[in-house]
């Protein structure tokens, strides 16, 4: 409760703050206000410390010296001074087209994955929380079940999901639909095929992910009270109509950090691609993401400055992003 | 008021808190480069070697020549590192050239970054004359910057068209049998359609996809491909012109083409289990192909695209760094890795063509009429990495500090032409990107 007192403060200060500056005799109100919320602002830097000190020295830092570093051609192991850039490598970035052409097509990307997995995840894993969410035999067996995924690394299940979409007969996929077309299904191309290399990566991704969103739903739903729901039921309100009153209300906080979660999740999207990359036959015009970008251009290429200027670019698009999601969908209870 | 003026000064707080680490790490960013040279020392005492890990045979080959030597003299002692293979190129570019070994292996296409970043000092004055001139001519090549050597390989790399001589026959398809009357394009393209009748699922070719095409297998197994079709990855310091010919771009065209009789290979075992016929790749999997496959195994040339067959050469090789005090010492201990006893154990364990004439030629795969003769045979016909004639079979790889670039730009237009892209525009946007690489560095100059 500490910090509402200077924000009761404020609003006193400033009614008083003409006579203050108009005549000395107010004065002696003053030293005392003062002084407390000096204290105040003390005790909230104090407080802040360590998690603003972490900040600052991982994100903050990094990210300063990537701007400063994205104005010049720095090189990784070369000999030769870094040289000052100016806005070169930005120009090459938008309008050389042989540079600007994968990294807006990266983008674009990054912004389709996005736009699908977010909506798709947050209600997977809402379905999955209801079904899990019931007093069955061996639950604790189900719910763990669909919570695997989430503990394999990416790079492994990206590894396992290879063998699943890999073209020709071999792959699990299509010998699946070739027995179950009784034949009719030819061999396709999952990763290699550029309308379906980005859905590829999405499936995998939302399989491998989904499980995490289900855990935090399904704890939100267990904080609903039962008596809501027998209310409900004397109302004769249908089971949908549970559904649309009593649960989502009930987990809307809950529901809302998961979509923000997801969507902050979704914009590092770079294991997967660069596990299929290597593993062959992925499609990398049409599932490369800037992450992709940014770490093969700074560790394949060695071409630092250009690097870190992706990644700038990217870090402001992320962050207005959020900044709009954020004022699109605001939990009730913030504030 | 109060409020904002806060803000405010709390803006400028974490300006400032921002600023100054930045202000402290730029200048530590400067500076650095000392004239790095080796010193040739009392040629005693005790030197450091690091060496990629990699399969145990290999590793136990190092070993083994390190505790030889060791104890085959009393005045210098080697202490040997062995590094994670994936981790090697990674931890020789992090380490300043002061902290580097006396003496360390390194793969052959990174050479040139690590001359250029003054990681390595010449050989030539270390190594005995002896042991320069048992090296194989392609070895030496490799090894070569401006006319001084930089780097001697115990083995070298090569490669070939493995075949399955029981499918071949079946679906009479008729092969070559040496590296003079190998296959042009249009008669590999005729063999595989004609196998393809003959298989199951249509699948006749393995070209190690599961390696992924994006990555230095792609560049590595289909740069011959541009060299067969009279290009170059680079030439005269630059792509455009060299990489993107007409003839460079129909050839990726006719390896475009391939795609609908390759196997995937998801599970690595395509040739090996007779799911096809052929199997594109280099001399590393004999040791697996000959025990599937014991006499059905053929080996044949990459087809010729106009301009000759042609090879990718190349592997890791041993140099001294730039900073050691004990250069002789390091020169002796190289003279000793390369002697016949070292190079034999090192290649029986991992089936390579040694990069020595004495070995080579005591080889039982590699001599003539041995298994694998046709490696030896492609080797003993260097091109070095830009004299790229009709007549010469074994290309270097670019020897030039912007390799990571090359590599990386030529892999990912080879990627993308397989996946159905244009070769045309691919390969002129690879070039063009070497290009502008090459120019933002000064052409890659070794001051």
């Amino acid at each position: 409760m500490t910090s509402a007192e200077p924000a009761h403060a404020a609003p006193h200060a400033r009614e008083k703050a003409p006579p203050v500056t108009a005549e000395k005799p107010a004065r002696p109100a003053r030293p005392a206000r003062p002084v407390r919320k000096n204290r105040d602002w003390l005790h909230g830097l104090l407080m802040s410390t360590p998690a603003v000190a972490g900040l600052v020295a991982f994100v903050g830092v990094p990210f300063g010296y990537a701007v400063v570093l994205s104005f010049y051609n720095v090189r990784l192991g070369s000999p030769l001074a870094p040289a000052f850039f100016g806005l070169e490598q930005y120009r090459r970035l938008f309008t050389d087209p042989d540079l600007s052409g994968p990294f807006l097509r990266a983008l674009l990307n990054n912004l389709t994955f996005a736009v699908v997995v977010v909506p798709v995840q947050t209600a997977l894993a809402l379905g999955l929380a209801i079904l899990l969410n019931r007093k069955l035999k061996a639950i604790g067996l189900f719910r763990s079940l669909f919570f695997m995924p989430v503990v394999f690394p990416m790079a492994l299940v990206a590894v396992i999901w290879r063998l699943i979409l890999a073209r020709s007969d071999q792959g699990m996929l299509n010998s699946a639909l070739h027995a179950v077309s009784f034949g009719n299904w030819g061999a396709f191309d999952w990763l290699g095929d550029s309308a379906t290399a980005m859905a590829s990566i999405i499936v995998l991704s939302v399989w491998q992910g989904v499980g995490f969103q289900m855990v935090i739903l399904l704890a939100g739903l267990q904080q609903i009270p039962g008596e809501l729901y027998e209310a409900a039921e004397l109302d004769r309100a249908s089971r949908w109509q549970q559904f649309r009153h009593v649960t989502l209300p009930g987990i809307r906080g809950t529901l809302v950090f998961v979509a923000m979660l997801t969507s902050v999740l979704s914009f590092r999207v770079f294991d997967q691609v660069y596990v299929l990359v290597k593993g062959g036959g992925l499609n990398e015009d049409a599932a490369r993401t800037v992450m992709y970008q940014a770490v093969t251009t700074a560790f394949d290429q060695n071409n630092v400055g250009q690097a870190s200027a992706i990644t700038v670019v990217f870090f402001l698009i992320v962050v207005v992003l959020t900044l709009i999601q954020r004022r699109v969908v605001r939990p009730d209870n913030e504030d | 008021m109060s409020s904002t003026s806060r803000r405010y000064r709390r803006t400028a707080c974490t300006g400032l808190a921002l600023a100054l680490p930045l202000a402290a790490l730029a200048a530590c960013g400067g500076g650095g480069g000392t004239d790095a040279s080796a010193e040739g020392g009392s040629g005693k005492g005790t030197i450091s070697v690091w060496a990629h890990q990699s399969q145990k045979s290999e590793d136990a080959a190092v070993q083994a020549a390190v505790k030889s030597f060791n104890s085959s003299q009393s005045d210098i002692k080697v202490e040997l590192k062995l590094i994670p293979g994936n981790d090697y190129t990674k931890t020789i570019t992090a380490t300043s050239a002061s902290e580097l070994p006396d003496v360390m292996e390194f793969d052959g296409p990174t050479m040139a970054n690590f001359v250029y970043n003054k990681k390595l000092a010449p050989i030539d004055d270390h190594v005995s004359a002896k042991t320069m001139a048992n090296a194989t001519d392609a070895s030496k090549s490799q090894g070569e910057i401006g006319g001084k050597h930089y780097g001697l390989g115990m083995y070298d790399s090569g490669l070939g068209i493995y075949g399955n001589k029981k499918l071949l026959d079946a679906a009479g398809v008729k092969y070559p049998t040496s590296l003079s009357d190998g296959w042009t394009a249009e008669q590999f393209t005729d063999a595989l359609k004609t196998l393809k009748a003959k298989d199951s699922d249509g699948k006749t070719l393995d070209i190690q996809e599961n390696n992924g095409l994006a990555t230095e297998w792609g560049a590595y197994g289909f740069a011959p491909v541009v060299w067969s079709a009279g290009g170059s990855l680079l030439k005269d310091g630059k792509a455009e012109g060299a990489l993107d010919t007409p003839a460079a771009v129909s050839a990726l065209k006719t390896v475009q083409s391939w795609k609908t009789y390759v196997d995937p290979n998801t599970d690595g075992n395509a040739f090996a289990k007779g799911r096809v016929a052929l199997s594109w790749v280099g001399h590393w999997m004999y040791p697996t192909y000959s025990k599937a496959l014991g006499d059905d195994l053929v080996v044949l040339p990459l087809p010729d695209f106009g301009n000759g067959p042609k090879t990718g050469q190349g592997s890791w090789a041993w140099g001294i760094g730039a900073d050691t005090k004990n250069a002789k010492a390091a020169g002796a201990f190289m003279d000793y890795l390369l002697n016949d006893t070292n190079v034999t154990a090192m290649t029986t364990a991992n089936g390579a063509p040694p990069a020595t004439k004495t070995a080579l030629a005591a080889s039982p795969l590699y001599k003539q009429s041995g298994p694998l003769q046709l490696f030896a045979d492609q080797l003993a016909k260097p091109c070095g990495d830009s004299d790229i004639t009709k007549s010469c079979v074994a290309v270097t790889r670019p020897v030039t500090a912007g390799y990571p670039t090359i590599t990386a730009k030529f892999s990912e237009a080879l990627n993308s032409v397989y996946g159905g892209a244009d070769p045309k525009s691919a390969l002129s946007k690879a070039a063009r990107a070497i290009d502008q690489d090459f120019s933002d560095n000064a052409g890659y100059e070794i001051p």
